[in-house]
């Protein structure tokens, strides 16, 4: 999320199983990854990179539990007490007739809350610019990229050494 | 080990399970009315719950299969051998069809001729309820969706012992697949319509047979984790991971959401028209059955709902196999709920009408006026005294007589025992037909995707 400018080292790979290889060498060899980019989640990815499961689904429950509430007490309120009418012969508090739309409620709150959850936790957002280390890597490559912002050069070249064995097919530098 | 062995001490077990389940029937048919009302209606019950289940796994494999499906290779042989349940299920359903046919028993409204000479609603619907549809058409399509299963499952044997990369068989299991689904779709509706909700012969709704059909596929969802389970703890199925019952779990989560959909949806439409004529259904279960009624959306909603929510639910064995018991229990009391009342309600009105009380309009009141004499004895009384004291009308409660009847207002001892017994019967059918070929298809081409499979 910072602005900073800062050094990566990444390498492009042809194929998500030498992705996955790769990655295991890496840890192997106690390398400290930045970041893995690919075009389509890579299964068994997450568990190697050792991310823990997203918390995200916690925060759904409880906007959609949101929801429902203010759905389901507006309705009761207002058909009870703000503005009673009767509908085909319907008691006031027709809770059957309350249920499709606590439900939309649900989803709704559900969603939007997620979304903007995610987006703000991201820091994505309209006005802000997203650089890409490479445009291949929303298309055809899986890449790792290291920080080699403070690396010395014996460092950057373990790193490039890691990248030939593992069989990157490009190695790159970029400010980002 | 690819090879199930259905040990003498498997089948032993099995065996007095089916023995108590017949004691069962025999104890509640010793302690019946004179239309043995309640054994029927138990024979019913489990006869079209266990038969739906197999049709279910039946539908799950042709569906995954014209799906290009692969994930569920590792336990496709379960479902076949689930789908081999069909041909004892049509058999049992043969033995439903005689007493219908023959008048040995009175499930049905529609199959009393007294009550249709009197009935104009039941004369409109006799084109369709009647024996013949009700006999013939059970055994064709029953015996075509047995058909099915055995061409389905005599391409998956013949892929082991002679498939090639050419996969031949596997084409032709796609094809096969193709042409059932459309038939069972419109089949199983015809099925259900005729079996359960024609109880209520003057009740209709449109969305029973999916609602039904709903309730059978989480329960054969429920009974394939529990089967799985076990036979993983026996040194089974190794290949099969959390990834493949996160799989079910899903599907158990996803249609208990849908079966609550129509539950409720059932329930609005008739609720916001408010025609006497539809909602009399839901009176009688709400008033008369509200621990089932309410029951039902508790088991089959809530927990399943709250309880599989979580991914990690979905791949944990303990919480997967609490959660089936849960649904399959439940979903039995939902097809409890939905054969009893209309079973109790007829026998009721044939009882009157043979009773010589006939020919006039049936409607609550009259029933309840004619229940009223008769109510009043205990439970017990009632279990020997005969259809009289069984059925109880709409008012009994408010009249302040106990309209509690074990085995047609809530399922008794005898109604577990005798599902037990069924359960038993179909778990040694499904254990028998799992133990003659291998456990997992071997020249399936996805097999190897289903292997590796990862939600």
């Amino acid at each position: 999320m910072s602005t900073t400018h800062k050094e990566v080292l990444y390498g492009l790979y042809n194929d998500e199983v030498e992705l996955l290889n790769a990655v295991k060498q890496a840890n192997a060899d106690h390398l400290d990854i930045m970041d893995v980019f690919s075009p389509f989640p890579v299964h068994g990815l997450d568990p190697l990179l050792g991310l823990e499961e997203s918390r995200l689904h916690i925060a759904g429950f409880i906007y959609g539990a949101m929801g429902t509430l203010t759905a389901f007490l507006f309705m009761s309120w207002v058909f009870t007490r703000d503005w009673p009418i009767i509908f085909g012969g319907k008691p006031y508090w027709s809770v059957p007739a309350f249920v499709p739309i606590t439900f939309e409620l649900t989803v709704l709150f559900a969603s939007i809350g997620m979304v903007v959850t995610f987006y703000t936790i991201c820091g994505l957002s309209p006005t802000r610019a997203n650089p890409t280390l490479d445009d291949r890597i929303t298309d055809d490559k899986f890449c790792i990229a290291f920080d080699t912002n403070d690396s010395s050069e014996a460092d950057k070249e373990k790193l490039r050494s890691f990248f030939s064995t593992s069989g990157a097919a490009e190695v790159n530098t970029k400010m980002v | 080990m690819n090879q199930f062995t259905f040990e003498a001490k498997h089948k032993t077990v099995l065996g007095s399970f089916m023995a108590l389940g017949v004691i069962c029937l025999a104890l509640t048919a010793l302690g019946d009315d004179s239309y043995y009302t309640r054994t029927w209606s138990n024979f019913l019950h489990n006869s079209v719950f266990f038969t739906g289940i197999a049709f279910v796994a039946l539908f799950v494999l042709t569906a995954f299969t014209t799906a290009y499906a692969g994930w569920h290779l590792m336990i496709q042989r379960v479902w076949e051998a689930f789908s081999a349940f069909l041909l004892p299920g049509l058999l049992l359903m043969v033995i439903v069809i005689a007493g219908v046919v023959l008048d040995w028993n009175h499930l049905y409204h529609w199959a009393d001729e007294s009550s249709v000479a009197a009935d104009t609603i039941l004369q409109g619907k006799s084109g369709f309820l009647n024996n013949y549809w009700y006999g013939l058409g059970t055994i064709l399509i029953v015996g075509t969706w047995a058909f099915f299963g055995y061409r389905f499952r005599s391409l998956s044997k013949e892929e082991d012992e002679i498939g090639t990369e050419a996969y031949t068989q596997y084409k032709k299991t796609k094809t096969l697949s193709a042409i059932f689904l459309p038939i069972a779709g419109f089949t199983s509706a015809a099925m259900i319509w005729q079996w359960v909700m024609s109880v209520d012969a003057h009740w209709y709704s449109t969305l029973y047979a999916w609602y039904a059909t709903a309730s059978w596929f989480v329960s054969a969802m429920a009974l394939t984790v529990m089967l799985l389970i076990w036979l993983k703890s026996k040194g089974y199925y190794n290949h099969v991971t959390p990834e493949h019952f996160h799989d079910l779990g899903k599907y158990m989560f996803a249609f208990s959401v849908f079966w609550t959909y129509l539950w409720f949806s059932q329930y609005m439409l008739i609720w916001y028209s408010n025609n006497g004529e539809e909602t009399t259904y839901f009176h009688t279960r709400m008033y008369e059955y509200p621990a089932l009624y309410w029951g039902n959306l508790l088991l089959n909603f809530l927990l399943p709902f709250l309880i599989l929510m979580r991914n990690d639910t979905k791949r944990k064995f303990g919480t997967l196999f609490f959660i089936s018991i849960i649904l399959l229990l439940g979903h039995w009391f939902d097809y409890f709920q939905m054969i009893k009342p209309g079973v109790a309600h007829t026998a009721h009105e044939i009882h009157e009408m043979h009773q010589g009380h006939g020919g006039e309009s049936h409607d609550a009141a009259t029933l309840s006026a004619v229940e009223g004499e008769h109510t009043g004895g205990t439970v017990a009384d009632a279990a020997h005294d005969g259809v009289e004291h069984a059925m109880v009308a709409e008012n009994g409660t408010e009249a302040g007589h106990s309209s509690f009847q074990m085995g047609t207002t809530f399922p008794g001892l005898l109604e577990l025992g005798t599902m037990l017994g069924f359960l038993a019967l179909f778990l040694y059918v499904v254990l028998n037909r799992l133990a003659k070929t291998n456990l997992v298809p071997e020249n399936h081409p996805f097999v190897h995707e289903s292997e590796h499979h990862h939600t």
